[in-house]
This record gives structure tokens, sequence and C-alpha cells, in this order.
């Protein structure tokens, strides 16, 4: 390969321009080299990744609920060369509505808990020839509802009680200046969501 | 046996062989340590040459819970782990104690919010003695031995079973939990 002197940002974009084309867009930040790629170009990417760059250590295999935007599902791959450790990250954004991608457990066998622990934290589906895997759960209680990992995920021990101690300027008896209060993900309003406290009142 | 109560022979002897009885199981407790998190560590130093709970009689060295006098539950229980520790708890001979170790054991700790802990280990088992702090110090779990003892030592077995757990016979010999996985 022509690029196989240059630096590992540049031969990642080379590979990938060339085999998805300018859909796959490589991010150097401070971070490991990242390339995000379309939804239906995930295996392939992982299969390149292994393939052409040489990216054979499999690190781990997770997503990211951006909340409005989706899912991203991201993946940590390495290329070990001696004295050398090149990190790879691909990414991918899911639609919210059915996050679906095809399974790499093909192109790395250890991927396979990976996706059963996404699936099941996310409610991420992961396909294989088409076809939908029925994934077994692999981390949470066999009665657990829901996808814990979510962002609207309901904590249900924070609408039975308040947060002890002051979180946000303004709380605490030290007279400050208030203002917008932020609310953690998966503790809805006052009101909002379970069975309203007695008495009426809506702390 | 179905209808036969525990502890009658104690409830029946003389005060002095009641006191004696007491005395020789308050310093014998082979504990079992179910670790679970950091506060393992602790167990394990309380359990070592500088604080030594063996001088108190408590002997760390139980093959399994079916040897074991105490539990001794050290870490966040989540509720992937609650059934086995239900299901050890229950492999335990009578009489059997448990001392909840640290604050996660105690009420779920720092993460009393999290979706996949219990609120404590009481939930699922009785807890006779409570040692708070995150995680405490070998001296807290030598004072809760302590304070275990202590309420050993002023215990009637025959109260015991029929206060504290309210069974019988036949209710502590029913069957097993099935295993997970196992077809129900």
């Amino acid at each position: 390969m022509s690029t196989a002197g240059s630096p590992w940002p540049e031969r990642v974009r080379a590979a990938f321009t060339d085999a998805i084309g300018e859909q796959a867009l490589v991010e150097e930040g401070f971070g490991p080299v990242a390339v995000d790629v379309p939804g239906a170009a995930w295996h392939d990417a992982v299969a390149l990744a292994r393939g052409e760059l040489g990216c054979t250590f499999f690190d781990w295999l997770s997503a990211v609920d951006e909340a409005g935007e989706g899912f991203r599902l991201v993946c940590h791959l390495a290329r070990h060369t001696p004295g050398d450790v090149a990190h790879l990250l691909v990414r991918t954004l899911l639609p919210k509505e059915s996050p679906t991608a095809a399974s790499v457990a093909d192109v790395f066998p250890g991927a396979r808990w990976h996706e059963r622990e996404t699936h099941e934290m996310f409610g991420i589906e992961f396909t294989e020839d088409g076809q939908v895997l029925a994934l077994a759960p692999l981390l949470l209680p066999e009665e657990f509802e829901g996808h814990p990992l979510r962002k609207e995920f309901v904590l249900a021990s924070r609408v039975a009680k308040p947060w002890p101690g002051a979180k946000e300027p303004g709380e605490s008896d030290a007279a400050a200046p208030s203002r917008r209060r932020t609310r953690a993900p998966g503790v809805p309003q006052p009101g909002e969501w379970g069975p309203h406290p007695p008495g009426g009142s809506d702390g | 046996m179905p209808g036969v109560g525990l502890g009658n022979l104690q409830r029946l002897a003389p005060k002095p062989a009641r006191y004696v009885l007491n005395w020789g199981r308050k310093y014998s407790l082979w504990v079992f340590n179910f670790g679970l998190a950091c506060c393992a560590i602790e167990f394990i130093a309380t359990s070592m040459a500088r604080h030594d709970f063996i001088r108190l009689g408590v002997i760390p060295f139980a093959p399994g819970p079916r040897q074991a006098d105490l539990m001794v539950v050290s870490g966040t229980v989540t509720d992937k782990m609650a059934p086995a520790i239900k299901r050890l708890y229950e492999q335990m001979p009578e009489p059997k104690y448990v001392i909840s170790f640290g604050s996660c054991s105690n009420s779920g700790g720092p993460y009393w919010d999290s979706y996949c802990v219990t609120k404590g280990v009481d939930q699922i088992i009785p807890v006779d003695v409570y040692v708070p702090g995150c995680p405490p110090r070998p001296e807290a779990l030598l004072q809760g031995i302590l304070k275990l003892q202590e309420k050993i030592d002023g215990e009637s077995l025959a109260e015991r079973y029929a206060a504290h757990r309210g069974v019988d016979a036949a209710s502590v010999t029913r069957p097993l939990m099935a295993p997970p996985g196992a077809a129900r």
C-alpha cells in the first residue's frame, strides 16, 4: 500500500475514503483517531479496520445515548506493531427509533459479548445476514425491564427520595445567585412519573 | 420433622447451662465472608495479623456456607447477586448470624440510586449487626463482632427462632432455591 509509511491518521483517512467514500469522516482530536461511518457501512468499516489497516486488537464496543440525535455505536480497535500501538475508534450514529446495526462478531468473535451488553443496556439490535439476533441478557437480572443506560430510563430511587445534600448553586444555605436548575438524566420532573406523593405536595 | 421446634433443649436447660452454651457459641463463630467489593479488603485486613479477629473466636476458615455460623456481607449487593446471597444464607445451618459490613450492604451506600444495586442486604436476609462506614475501619468490624457476641450472650435460641425467624424445623429444612438457569 502506498500510504504504508505515512502517519496513522493519513492511513486511516486514505483507507476509509477508498472503501466507503466521502461519507467516512476522520477526526483527529485530542483522543485517538476516530472515524464516523454511516450505519449501513458499520460492518464493512470494522472489517476494513481489521483487514486493511491491521487493527487486529479488539478492545471494546459500546454505545452512547446522544439524546436527541440517536445512539452512537463506538468500537475501539488497536493496531499493534513492535514498539508501537495505533488506536482507532470506529463510530456510527444510529436513529433513535430503530437502532439497528450489523453484528461484527464474524470479524471479532469476542465482540459478541459486547454486543449482548450493548443490546441490553441500550436496546440496540444487531443483525446477522439481515436477521435480527436474539441476544441473551448478559449482566442484568432476568426480570429486568428497560434499558438502563438510555437517558430516558427513570431512576425510581431518585423519584422516591430527593438527592440528599446540595448539588446546585443556590441550593445550599449560603446565599448564591439562583440560576436554572439542571436535571440529571433519569430524574423526571416532580409529579411527572410514578405515584403522586401523599399530601398533594409536588416536592 | 414437621412440628418440632428448634431450641427446645436450650429453653429447658437450667440457666447456668444456657450461659455456658451461649458462651461456647459466641467464641466459636466460623465466619464466611461474602465479599463483593472493596469492603472485603477491610474484612481481610481484620482477619490478618494486626487486627486478628481470631483472638475474638471468629474463625475465617469455613470451607463454605454449610460449615459457617456467621456471614459477613461486605460490599455492594446488586440485584443480580441477591439470589446468590439468599441461596448461600439458606445453606447455612441454624443458628446463623449476619453482619452487614459497610454502607453499600447496609443501605446501598453511594449507589443507592443505581438501577442495579439492592438498597441494603436486609431486604433479602435478616441482619443482626450493621457496621457503618465507607469502608469501615477494621476496628469497626471488631466492634461489630463484639456487639454480635453481646447479642449471642444474652439470647435464648428458642426466643430467637420464635421472634426473629418465625420458623420451625420444617421450614428450615425446606428445599433449596433452584440454581440460576435450572428448569423451574
